[in-house]
């Protein structure tokens, strides 16, 4: 069976993705020793060709992908620390994934999302066709955790982080990025029934209701890949020392910062402050 | 075997708990196995029951008017016309299949009472809203709502005599031994708990097990954001042609304690009837 991990990337005015992409996927191929592959779009392509990472890219990248750039545009605001943009972005082709990969057993992983540890590779085999983290695993634990980061309404289901999803590519799975799609195309529907705020589009809210469907109308707590360690993207990955991810952490996000050595996975919400750190991150890998 | 499940009711102004009673047994003949779905009714008075079109769903009835409301229970030992009982709370519905944890019960147990309850989304419950006595009087998470207990038994004999004389002195047990926090009416769930401390018995008959599992649907315990007094102002209550159950966005497999009686309408016992004459 051919497995890899794919990562999407398609660029907007405040982040580059691509060149995200390219840094996760060299820290994934080292940690995790398997081929990475990129899905993304012709502007996105134009992009790294004009700011000459394209060669890099197609060293890095098992394949790279072209598909269509999602027509959905979402609105937010992306935080530096303090500092806030807001920006549109596209996040809402995810359920393509299952017609992309090119590999049998698939891991997906959002771009900022920096694979430190071998972890991952312990779940290649698990018998089971498809796993999703099933909680956000705060750098501060609960403290800073809120209460939609557990579900996703008030009186809704439990929310998995679709930052990390592994599949085996059969019908089964199949049906569930089918659904999935389904969900996105009906978004406000769905809100209606899971009670969530619609406004801005989540593909884990999509993710977690078409898991919670094809269970039975249930959680399944059994098969779920690791919870998502993450700092927000009003904390800052620091700098890189000795293997080490050195990220500045806000307990109540005022500005107030404590440092934190990091060596496992984690999920960096700050995208700029891992693009200032690409170099020493690229050299880590 | 003679297992069988016992249901202890008495009739009031406010709820016809009869008709909670009728419910349950429909909903144990229709999902349980032969062998597994006797059913016994113990109540104060007969003539309650005798306008259901269905009353072969209880293979006993006794008649019984010697306590008022839920003291009753604490009677389940004597009542009870079986060898092997689980004794269950009126206001619930079986919903799947459970006869496999009665084979448990029955090979390891003399006495095991229910120590822990579920959300409606099958998280267990953590919340101590409505057990604060629980709590400041260290006493055992027990839940009378599901009580299983072998007949000739001495340990359960020792208890519920025991927790009898509570129910019949509550004054000087809780002066005695819940003085950190004094409830206004010493239950059935605080009597059992008590006289389970009193005995020092809580890790023969409440030992962590997977099982029973049982939907606690009061407000307050399903970890939500906000308090709520009743489940069902937040979310709803599908009750399906099929006797399925969805809550909210939660298919429920487990045994729902629906506390709030008027969710068992005619409709719902109309819709259970027909699956029980369908089946039998």
């Amino acid at each position: 069976m051919k497995k890899g991990i794919v990562i999407f990337a398609h660029n907007n005015r405040q982040n580059d993705y691509a060149k995200l992409a390219i840094i996760a996927a060299k820290l994934a191929n080292k940690n995790l020793s398997v081929p990475v592959s990129l899905i993304t779009d012709p502007s996105t392509i134009d992009w790294m060709k004009e700011s000459e990472i394209f060669k890099t890219a197609a060293d890095i990248f098992d394949r790279i992908i072209i598909t269509k750039r999602p027509e959905e545009i979402n609105m937010r605001n992306f935080y530096d620390g303090q500092t806030k943009t807001p920006a549109l972005f596209n996040n809402s082709n995810r359920s393509n994934v299952w017609d992309l990969t090119p590999y049998d057993r698939t891991l997906l992983i959002d771009s900022d999302y920096l694979i430190m540890s071998n972890t991952l590779n312990n779940y290649w085999n698990v018998d089971c066709d498809l796993m999703i983290s099933g909680k956000y695993n705060d750098i501060f634990g609960d403290d800073r955790t809120g209460y939609h980061d557990k579900y996703i309404s008030d009186t809704g289901i439990k929310l998995l982080w679709a930052t990390t999803v592994m599949f085996t590519k059969n019908e089964n799975t199949k049906t569930f990025f089918d659904l999935v799609e389904h969900i996105r195309e009906n978004y406000k529907s769905f809100a209606n029934l899971f009670r969530f705020d619609d406004r801005i589009y989540r593909n884990d809210i999509s993710f977690s209701i078409a898991k919670h469907i094809m269970y039975g109308f249930e959680t399944d707590n059994e098969y779920t890949l690791p919870d998502i360690l993450s700092i927000t993207d009003k904390d800052y990955l620091s700098h890189i020392d000795n293997n080490n991810l050195i990220v500045l952490a806000s307990p109540r996000s005022d500005g107030n910062y404590c440092a934190a050595k990091i060596s496992n996975d984690l999920h960096v919400m700050n995208k700029q402050s891992i693009l200032r750190n690409s170099n020493a991150l690229m050299e880590l890998a | 075997m003679n297992f069988g499940y016992l249901i202890v009711v008495s009739e009031n102004q406010e709820t016809n708990y009869s008709k909670l009673a009728y419910a349950l047994a429909l909903s144990i003949k229709n999902t349980q196995k032969p062998g597994y779905d006797q059913v016994a009714l113990v109540i104060n008075d007969k003539k309650k029951i005798k306008d259901y079109t269905s009353t072969w769903v209880f293979d006993h009835v006794i008649e019984w008017d010697q306590e008022e409301h839920w003291d009753g229970r604490s009677f389940m030992d004597q009542l009870s016309p079986f060898d092997y009982t689980v004794c269950l709370d009126a206001d619930m519905l079986f919903m799947r299949d459970y006869s496999h944890w009665i084979d448990y019960f029955v090979e390891n147990c003399e006495l095991y009472i229910a120590n822990k309850s579920y959300t409606y989304r099958g998280e267990i419950v953590t919340d101590d809203y409505y057990r604060k006595c629980f709590t400041a009087n260290e006493l055992p998470n027990l839940y009378s709502f599901y009580t299983f207990f072998v007949k000739d038994s001495n340990l359960s004999k020792e208890f519920f005599t025991l927790q009898r004389a509570i129910i019949k002195n509550p004054v000087e047990f809780s002066n005695n031994f819940l003085t950190r926090y004094t409830p206004k009416i010493v239950g059935t769930d605080e009597a059992f708990a008590l006289a389970a401390k009193i005995l020092d018995i809580t890790n023969e008959i409440a030992y962590d097990l997977e099982f029973p599992r049982v939907v606690h649907l009061k407000g307050m315990i399903q970890n939500w954001p906000w308090p709520a007094d009743s489940v069902t102002d937040h979310v709803g209550f599908y009750f399906d042609r099929g006797a399925n159950l969805k809550i909210g966005n939660y298919q429920q497999h487990d045994i729902v304690h629906y506390v709030e009686k008027n969710k068992v309408t005619s409709e719902t016992v109309n819709i259970l009837e027909e699956i029980a004459w369908q089946k039998n």
